[in-house]
């Protein structure tokens, strides 16, 4: 598998010179598997660049087809999705998975987006493209081209998000983005046995802990939580992900070396940590 | 007056490093008369450093008024006031003004901010909010400020804003097709139109006296801000998107007799240095024709000052 990001900001864009090395795009993470399916996670600004990237291939003749997953629905997780430019080649075809419980409220909320007053797209229905939208069952793993995906709901402030687990020949890649923390008691046993043995879990670090301290009721993790998560998860990769819109590239800089502190004085030594950063690939 | 460039850029955010000069927020400009309260022109991303900005003065102890004109409601308008910090802190007073809709402008903004697109509703919020929903050719008082409007040519219609205080004058014409080859209303337009068609003659008397209104709007002001999204080429293929060029801005600033021009809503793929290659295309444009007004192209943290205040 082939991870790439594109997004890697959380709650608005942070467009400005002291957000460039990370990026100030919000969240979007592309999965190519070596079957040659693309998963996309997260439909934030991220989505226009890597739209752009796609046209150079079977998306611009129209013969592309892709797999979009999606954490929830907070405007930092869709908003790009009407910057997308494969979806206006007739011909190319998306599947998104996400939350909502039933396949029309998902719809319903996506097609919100486009709502007249807001867009001029007016509905989703001027995509060229076909959209299928359907709601995740957590209960039950999607396999898709050679992939087996799972997906677990966590607390996500007043509201859930879901994590996702993609597996290609035994190996795999986890996306939890916006985890909450409601107490400062450890790393849920049920997240931590979703993301046991990841070769690489990618897990929200939104903020330092002095900062997750006054916002906590907004339902991010901090590079603590990040750390311990990876270290009782057994992961052999950490990536830090969803920083906060007001953290500088420097304040960046900080946090990871925090977080490799962390996960040292927590037995994760052998941990490797890989910041997220716009326009990076991991591979698998 | 000193008016203030937060958010320049059109359609969507774009961070990075070719953006990063002219800056990628999206559209919101900052008008400040003297010793008075803000008066905010659209809410895009820019909106959230204003914000701070402002929490630094009468804000940030609950002290604060501000007004937001919206030109209209499109996302790259309006998406920053969630995260716009004077609305979080109580006794801060702010007054939300735009072009009336179907339904009230509350519930427009409510359907922005709340579930399941963010996590704080608007009814959460701890400053004193209200919303005036106004009509094109509309005029009122914002203290010593005379606002006056008037209709763009955009899908589901945009309004533009003269600001006239201290003397001066400032004029926010974004987002506008030309008046020249089709009137955007409600209809969603799948293709472009072929532009080498004559208009039916209503249309053509429509889209004559949106432009003479544009016009008047605009006449004698000391900064005429137009949307020039487009190069002219560009439009050329997208001319049903609701967006303009600067041919297109400057014969409007040549006919309202401005003094300065800002080209402004820069496209979200307009690198920093092909903005500087239309900025100094057209000023050698306005050089040569020997037109009597400044060329300028708008850029995050540029800052005028007009009027009795220069």
């Amino acid at each position: 598998m082939k991870i790439q990001f594109w997004g890697v900001r959380g709650s608005i864009p942070a467009p400005g010179p002291d957000t460039i090395r990370y990026g100030g795009n919000t969240s979007c993470v592309s999965v190519h598997a070596a079957s040659g399916a693309l998963v996309i996670i997260d439909m934030g600004t991220g989505l226009l660049p890597l739209g752009n990237a796609l046209m150079a291939g079977p998306f611009g003749a129209g013969a592309g087809t892709a797999t979009i997953l999606l954490s929830h629905t907070h405007w930092d997780h869709i908003q790009g999705l009407g910057f997308f430019s494969p979806v206006f080649v007739a011909g190319n075809a998306f599947t998104v998975w996400g939350p909502g419980g039933s396949s029309d409220v998902l719809e319903d909320i996506l097609e919100g987006q486009m709502d007249p007053n807001f867009s001029p797209l007016q509905t989703l229905k001027n995509f060229s493209a076909r959209f299928d939208v359907h709601a995740m069952d957590v209960g039950a793993p999607l396999v898709v081209d050679g992939l087996t995906i799972t997906a677990r709901e966590h607390p996500h402030g007043a509201t859930t998000a879901l994590a996702f687990r993609i597996t290609e020949a035994g190996r795999s890649f986890v996306y939890a983005s916006d985890v909450g923390q409601p107490g400062d008691t450890g790393p849920d046993p049920d997240a931590v046995a979703f993301f046991a043995g990841a070769d690489v879990l990618l897990h929200d670090a939104t903020y330092r802990p002095q900062d997750q301290a006054t916002r906590r009721n907004r339902g991010f993790s901090s590079y603590e939580d990040a750390a311990a998560a990876a270290v009782a998860a057994g992961a052999r990769r950490l990536v830090t992900f969803h920083y906060d819109q007001d953290y500088s590239d420097d304040d960046v800089d900080d946090l990871v070396a925090s977080c490799r502190r962390a996960l040292d004085a927590r037995g994760g030594a052998a941990i490797e940590l890989v910041p997220a950063r716009e326009g990076d690939v991991l591979e698998i | 007056m000193r008016v203030r460039f937060w958010g320049v850029r059109g359609s969507i955010p774009v961070p990075g490093r070719t953006t990063s000069r002219y800056g990628g927020n999206t559209s919101c400009v900052e008008v400040r008369p003297r010793g008075a309260a803000p008066i905010i022109i659209d809410a895009g991303t820019g909106l959230r450093r204003l914000g701070k900005a402002l929490m630094e003065e009468s804000f940030g102890d609950g002290r604060g008024e501000a007004s937001i004109l919206i030109s209209h409601t499109h996302w790259d308008h309006v998406q920053g006031l969630p995260f716009f910090s004077p609305l979080y802190r109580a006794g801060n007073r702010i007054q939300i003004f735009a072009r009336q809709r179907d339904t009230h402008l509350e519930a427009v903004f409510s359907q922005q901010q709340g579930a399941p697109y963010f996590p704080v509703p608007l009814s959460a919020l701890q400053a004193e909010m209200s919303f005036h929903a106004l009509t094109e050719g509309t005029h009122f008082d914002l203290g010593r400020a005379r606002i006056t409007s008037t209709r763009l040519n955009h899908p589901w219609t945009a309004l533009a804003y003269r600001i006239d205080v201290d003397g001066a004058s400032v004029v926010y014409c974004s987002d506008t097709a030309p008046f020249t080859d089709l009137l955007l209303g409600r209809e969603f337009v799948v293709d472009a139109p072929a532009l080498d068609r004559p208009l039916p003659p209503d249309v053509a008397a429509e889209l004559g006296r949106m432009r003479a209104a544009v016009v008047g709007l605009a006449a004698g002001a000391d900064l005429l801000i137009y949307d020039t999204q487009f190069t002219y080429e560009e439009y050329l293929q997208r001319p049903h998107w609701g967006h303009s060029h600067p041919d297109d801005a400057l014969a409007i600033a040549r006919d309202a007799g401005v003094r300065r021009l800002c080209l402004f809503h820069h496209a979200p793929a307009r690198s920093d240095d092909a903005n500087d290659a239309i900025l100094a295309r057209y000023r050698g444009v306005v050089a040569a024709a020997g037109d009597p007004f400044e060329m300028l192209s708008a850029y995050e943290g540029l800052e005028l000052v007009l009027g009795d205040d220069a």
